[in-house]
């Protein structure tokens, strides 16, 4: 049964000073949606004494809590309330809740203006930078000596992560780099057959895919498919204190966490290239044949003419780099994950967007370089 | 006793199997309303398992489960979702939501029932924080600001949010202070006498199990082994039961016992709790 009210006069119809309340039907938390705010008297301004009764079914401490707002507003419009013909239980309950009425709900903490934001956002990037590149120079300066005394890595966690990062990426990286390659030798060929030129697919396919497109493409998977794991494994060990636990055991997280994973990584990249390097020029070989009558014969003979080792190397020394800056990002992003569940996901985001953007921009740093050595 | 139909939890040849391992093997328990109950016994004697059986997060192999009267293994998912609303549970980490502030985490609960007016809203959340003994400037906290006291009061008042009949408290003391824990005791017992709570908490303390409740449910065999008072449970012949209550942690407690009476709070509403076999 709904909450409800009913006003009563006091006995003694020459007494309107005083007005009874009798409060019916079961107050609780499910039904208070339909509890107005607050209620006064009908003739308010002869009121003086206010009585409650209860004809309730029950009573909670959410309908405690309206009675006692009630009282508030009762009380500041100067009557007297009485409520000692309440049951005990409710008498009880109310008091309860009377003692615990906040007056200001606590504000939430801040607000910041656009252009505070903006600031905020500059500051953020700023400290992200840092914090890279603080989290580079402690893998130098705690790697280094691993690498002398490469006994001491972790070869077995090494080996696992790159049977995952490596060995379970070949089928994505494969098929993707196929299809970029038929994509490129389909629209470059299309020109290019326009002037007769079918035959300079080749170069065209050998010389982008060599050096940009199979690097890129496996690095930018490889962002997307295991620097994310690796922020979301580490977050969630922070979260569940376990770095700390490796810490108080005096086995130190980066080497037995962040080492294996960079190591796995600048071994694998490099060979996801050359994988992907490879796919993709099957792809081009494909539509070459079917589509331009350049046959398979044709352009695996030419292309060792058209595109020499230099340009293969030049693809493949990216790979570790982008397979350094992958990891430490994944492993820097996870490591700093604080409190929260959704602080993994957030961090996760965050490695993710920012290992990619990365990696492009070594690429075109590379470009560069490569440009003014006469590459 | 009280009147049948005032029983909170009948549990009655409940079994609870995991593969081949049987956790509970014919298991009987009753609580009647307004009881504050403490469920011990030993680690791995399935405290647990039987916290999610009643709460209805697991369903039992076998056996009879009645909540509020209602038989829930035969009852569809909308009855047991009603059912829900009306326990409340604080799990032994307190399980808050990480990513919400102590007054969202307990409004979070009352938000999917109903349209409330915003402030309303706000005022219900904050009383609750309030009963549960937080200061008013926690509401805006995040559970990573919280310390481990903190974090508990809060996940009670979460557990307080729906004005729930029955309270499930899983270790609600663990990892507290000696008088952080009272604090708790006392503040489970005040919330139970005013707002008619039932309670049943599985707990370690022993400062609870001698003082801070009505009666003690023994979990052993696989089975509810006794019931009653731990004084009660002291004398009682079973090994199990003596090496709990008569073991150098519980002696000075039980010897205590022997001497007076040891107070239990509030029994108005009650006859003298009765020994019984489960």
């Amino acid at each position: 049964m709904a909450p409800e009210i009913r006003w009563e006069q006091e006995a003694g119809a020459d007494n309107p000073a005083g007005q009874i309340l009798v409060l019916i039907g079961a107050w609780t938390v499910h039904n208070l949606p339909h509890v107005p705010t607050v209620t006064f008297p009908p003739n308010i301004s002869k009121t003086k004494q206010l009585t409650l009764n209860s004809e309730m079914t029950a009573f909670d401490s959410a309908a405690a809590l309206v009675l006692a707002r009630w009282l508030r507003h009762w009380r500041a419009a100067g009557l007297t309330v009485d409520v000692s013909s309440l049951p005990e239980r409710e008498r009880n309950l109310l008091a309860l809740l009377d003692a615990r009425l906040v007056d200001e709900l606590p504000a939430k903490t801040r607000a910041f203006s656009p252009v505070a934001r903006l600031g905020e956002a500059a500051v953020s990037q700023w400290t992200e930078a840092r914090h890279f590149l603080a989290f580079l120079g402690e893998l130098v300066w705690r790697g280094a000596p691993l690498l002398l005394f490469f006994w001491r890595i972790r070869w077995r966690a090494v080996l696992a992560e790159i049977e995952a990062a490596g060995v379970r990426a070949l089928g994505i990286v494969g098929l993707l780099s196929f299809m970029i390659g038929m994509v490129m030798a389909y629209q470059g060929g299309a020109t290019l057959a326009s002037y007769g030129a079918n035959v300079l697919i080749v170069n065209l396919v050998g010389i982008i895919t060599l050096r940009e497109l199979g690097p890129l493409l496996a690095a930018i998977i490889v962002a997307g498919r295991t620097g994310s794991s690796y922020t979301a494994q580490l977050g969630t060990m922070r979260i569940t204190e376990e770095i700390d636990a490796l810490r108080a055991l005096g086995l130190p997280p980066f080497e037995l966490l962040v080492f294996p994973k960079v190591i796995a990584l600048v071994i694998a990249l490099p060979l996801l290239s050359l994988f992907a390097d490879l796919m993709g020029l099957l792809g081009g070989s494909v539509v070459a044949n079917y589509g331009f009558g350049v046959s398979f014969a044709v352009y695996f003979d030419r292309m060792p003419q058209v595109v020499d080792l230099t340009t293969l190397w030049l693809g493949l020394i990216k790979a570790p780099v982008f397979a350094v800056v992958i990891a430490l990002i994944g492993c820097m992003q996870g490591l700093r994950v604080r409190g929260s569940a959704a602080e993994v996901g957030h961090a996760t985001t965050v490695s993710v967007v920012q290992a990619i953007f990365m990696v492009i921009v070594i690429d075109a740093v590379f470009s560069v370089l490569y440009n003014l050595m006469g590459y | 006793m009280a009147a049948t139909d005032d029983w909170i939890i009948e549990a009655s040849g409940l079994i609870n199997q995991f593969g081949s391992n049987r956790v509970h093997d014919g298991l009987d328990f009753k609580l009647a309303r307004g009881r504050v109950c403490a469920l011990v016994g030993g680690s791995g004697s399935g405290k647990t398992v039987l916290l999610h059986t009643l709460i209805m997060l697991r369903e039992a192999n076998a056996g009879s489960l009645k909540l509020f009267g209602v038989e829930i293994r035969r009852a569809d998912e909308a009855v047991r979702q009603s059912l829900r609303e009306r326990i409340g549970v604080l799990f032994q980490g307190g399980a808050l939501f990480t990513s919400l502030t102590v007054l969202e985490n307990v409004l979070l609960p009352i938000k999917e029932h109903g349209q409330f007016d915003p402030h309303w809203l706000k005022d219900l959340g904050m009383s609750k924080i309030l009963l549960a003994g937080l200061p008013a400037d926690s509401a805006n906290k995040l559970p990573m600001e919280l310390s481990g006291g903190m974090v508990k009061r809060a996940a009670l008042a979460r557990a307080l949010a729906l004005d729930p009949e029955l309270l499930v408290l899983d270790e609600p003391t663990s990892g507290l202070d000696p008088i952080g824990a009272a604090a708790f005791d006392d503040l489970i017992r005040t919330l139970s006498d005013s707002l008619g709570l039932t309670v049943l908490q599985a707990t370690h303390d022993l400062d609870s199990i001698w003082r801070g409740v009505d009666e003690v449910a023994f979990l052993g065999r696989k089975r509810m082994l006794a019931v009653g008072t731990a004084a009660e449970l002291a004398e009682r012949d079973e090994p199990e039961l003596q090496a709990y209550f008569r073991g150098t942690r519980s002696q000075a407690f039980w010897q205590a016992a022997q001497q007076a009476p040891l107070p239990i709070h509030s029994l108005s509403h009650q006859s003298e709790p009765q020994l019984r076999n489960a």
